[in-house]
């Protein structure tokens, strides 16, 4: 595309509502970044400014789709939860973990490599958190029975559940948003970043035979421990078990066809969520509720409102013209720069606000290199799909280069802390950095050769 | 009846530094009245003498049951000698790790049915007494208000409060 092009569509009006929409926009973020309070405080009270500022009408808020919450996003989230917390008293994840120990033979490294996969698989189609608390428990405890170090099963966990969580449409928030924000369906998450899942999968596992797989010995009357553990005795609920199974089997095949039933994902997984709701017979709804984290989703609802005010004021119009400049409108370029910012960038910052900043940002770079197109055939441009993939991959991996760069890092690195197994910052980095590297890397040639050289 | 009548006077106490292994043996031996036959809970003083925690049994139950199995259903793949394990690492921790820093107290001179508002609201069986000046003078047990409401059951003539 021209200059010229490029110079019509970038009007930004710098005025009185662009500066403060900016300020509210960046003191969030600071505030978020810093810990100070609550990252849910900050974009509940971020959001109400934007809206009582009346830089973002309140029905832009709630209802416009280009400018407010996305309502896909926090019913899937929603959704999900409600099913998983009916699942959990069932006993399914306890039977899993201790089948995957056994089937492990108690093996130290077999058992790690194992339960990475489990983790891996669970987090593709749980998120990452629900997944990280079911099976940190169960890990700490095959520890303390093998008599080794906790930490690597620990840290490999939250990495695990991070690769995992990239290679689905629900496995992460950032591909939840991605999805809904660029109309793309589950299959398209399984055609084109499943394939760079398993193989990272597999270096993975290679990796970590590398740093911890001579460290990790035990005893044979150790192993024992673990071979006399009866998984059958987990299962505390089967008919409710059966019940979910169903309900979960119905809402995956839901979404393996929700983009041909012209679905949104967020319709199926409420479907299951209150299907499942209602075979659960429950009296008392209340705690099943609860249990959802509403500070998630409603630090999702305020992200949303503040983005939509930036995107209202021209700010992410005016960052994608000055991504545009860096990259020259060379997409291969663009492809790189996103993916490998998006991974420094998710190492440090929470992936989540950084995505639904992202999200915006790309649409608008390109409305920006196709100004005559519009609707499906913007957003699916076929130079514009690596982007998006790029974007996933940088934000969900990138993810795993510290502590805190995945809410299922912060989530297992806490629950160490209070079990009394601490990991600290610099140890997490030690691991976490150079396995991020590692699947940057590899994404990168995926990218690369898949949609720039085979161009399939 | 008041706090004060029923209470056992304080006799030991715990330091926050003290072991586990001290203290649980304390809560062992510890004297109820005239005898050594052990108490249920024993408070946690400083060194001013001021209240900051309690110590009781259930505590040291929960010193050898990891975290870990509060979030989910392990109970059924414990292994034989795991709380044996747990108990010897937990030995040398410190009281001030292991005892309940909230504590429920009653005054002197609560009336006994304030005693029991307290300890079946707070859902404790054992509760520091204290003194005009924040003071614990002694301790007050589940036990001993039991005995005192079926004195008042058992001997109908003992009407209201004396």
């Amino acid at each position: 595309m021209t200059q010229e092009a490029a110079a019509a569509t970038t009007q930004v009006v710098m005025g009185y509502s662009f500066w403060i929409a900016t300020g509210i926009f960046l003191i969030a973020y600071a505030f978020i970044v810093s810990e100070k309070i609550h990252k849910t405080v900050i974009a509940i009270f971020g959001a109400g400014l934007m809206l009582v500022l009346k830089i973002l009408e309140q029905h832009e808020a709630f209802h416009v789709e280009e400018l407010g919450i996305d309502w896909n996003v926090i019913f899937l989230l929603i959704s999900m939860m409600v099913i998983i917390n009916l699942m959990r008293p069932t006993g399914v994840f306890e039977y899993i973990a201790i089948k995957s120990a056994k089937w492990g033979k108690g093996e130290p490294f077999r058992i790690m490599a194992i339960f990475a996969i489990v983790t891996a698989v669970l987090s593709a189609f749980l998120d990452n958190v629900t997944t990280v608390l079911l099976i940190v428990p169960v890990t700490i405890l095959i520890a303390d029975a093998l008599q080794v170090d906790a930490m690597p099963y620990l840290i490999s966990c939250a990495l695990a559940s991070n690769i995992g969580g990239t290679a689905t449409l629900i496995g992460d928030p950032p591909n939840i948003m991605i999805a809904s924000k660029a109309q793309l369906n589950f299959m398209d998450f399984i055609y084109h970043l499943s394939p760079v899942i398993i193989v990272i999968m597999v270096f993975y596992i290679f990796a970590i035979k590398l740093i911890w797989g001579k460290k990790l010995k035990t005893k044979e009357e150790l192993k024992q421990r673990i071979m006399a553990m009866n998984e059958n005795e987990a299962i505390k609920d089967p008919v409710m078990l059966k019940k979910s199974l169903f309900v979960l089997a119905m809402v995956l095949t839901g979404f393996v066809f929700h983009g041909a039933l012209h679905f949104q994902p967020a319709t199926v997984a409420l479907f299951g969520a209150g299907l499942l709701l209602l075979l659960s017979k429950t009296h008392e709804p209340h705690h099943i509720l609860a249990d959802v984290e509403w500070p998630t989703i409603f630090f999702f609802m305020g992200l949303f409102i503040i983005i939509g005010g930036v995107v209202k004021v021209g700010l992410i119009k005016w960052m994608s013209v000055q991504v545009l400049a860096i990259t020259q409108g060379n997409m291969f370029a663009t492809s790189m720069v996103v993916m490998w910012f998006s991974a420094f960038a998710s190492a440090f910052i929470d992936n989540i606000p950084y995505v639904a900043t992202m999200n915006p940002l790309i649409v608008d770079m390109a409305k920006q290199l196709w100004p005559d197109l519009s609707g499906l055939s913007l957003l699916h441009h076929a130079d514009l799909m690596p982007v998006w993939w790029s974007l996933a991959l940088g934000a969900c991996l990138g993810g795993n280069g510290t502590a805190i760069g995945a809410s299922a890092n912060v989530i297992v690195v806490g629950m160490s802390e209070k079990l009394g197994k601490r990991i600290s910052f610099g140890k997490f980095m030690l691991y976490g950095m150079p396995l991020m590297v590692m699947t940057v890397i590899i994404s990168t040639v995926y990218v690369w050769l898949r949609y720039y050289v085979l161009k399939i | 009846m008041k706090a004060k009548d029923l209470m056992v006077p304080l006799q030991e106490i715990l330091k926050p530094d003290d072991t586990l292994k001290d203290a649980a043996n304390l809560l062992r031996i510890a004297q109820r009245g005239e005898e050594k036959i052990g108490v249920k809970a024993l408070p946690v003083l400083d060194l001013s003498g001021n209240l900051i925690g309690i110590l009781s049994i259930g505590d040291i139950l929960k010193a050898v049951h990891p975290a870990y199995m509060d979030l989910m259903n392990l109970g059924s793949f414990a292994w034989d000698g795991m709380v044996e394990t747990f108990a010897q690492k937990a030995a040398g921790k410190q009281v001030r790790d292991i005892m309940t820093p909230k504590v429920i107290t009653v005054k002197e001179e609560a009336t006994l049915m304030e005693c029991i508002d307290h300890m079946l609201k707070n859902n404790v069986k054992r509760v520091p007494v204290l003194n005009k000046d924040n003071r614990v003078t002694g301790m007050l047990y589940e036990r001993d208000v039991f005995y005192e409401i079926t004195k008042s059951m058992i001997n109908e003539n003992t009407k209201g409060e004396k």
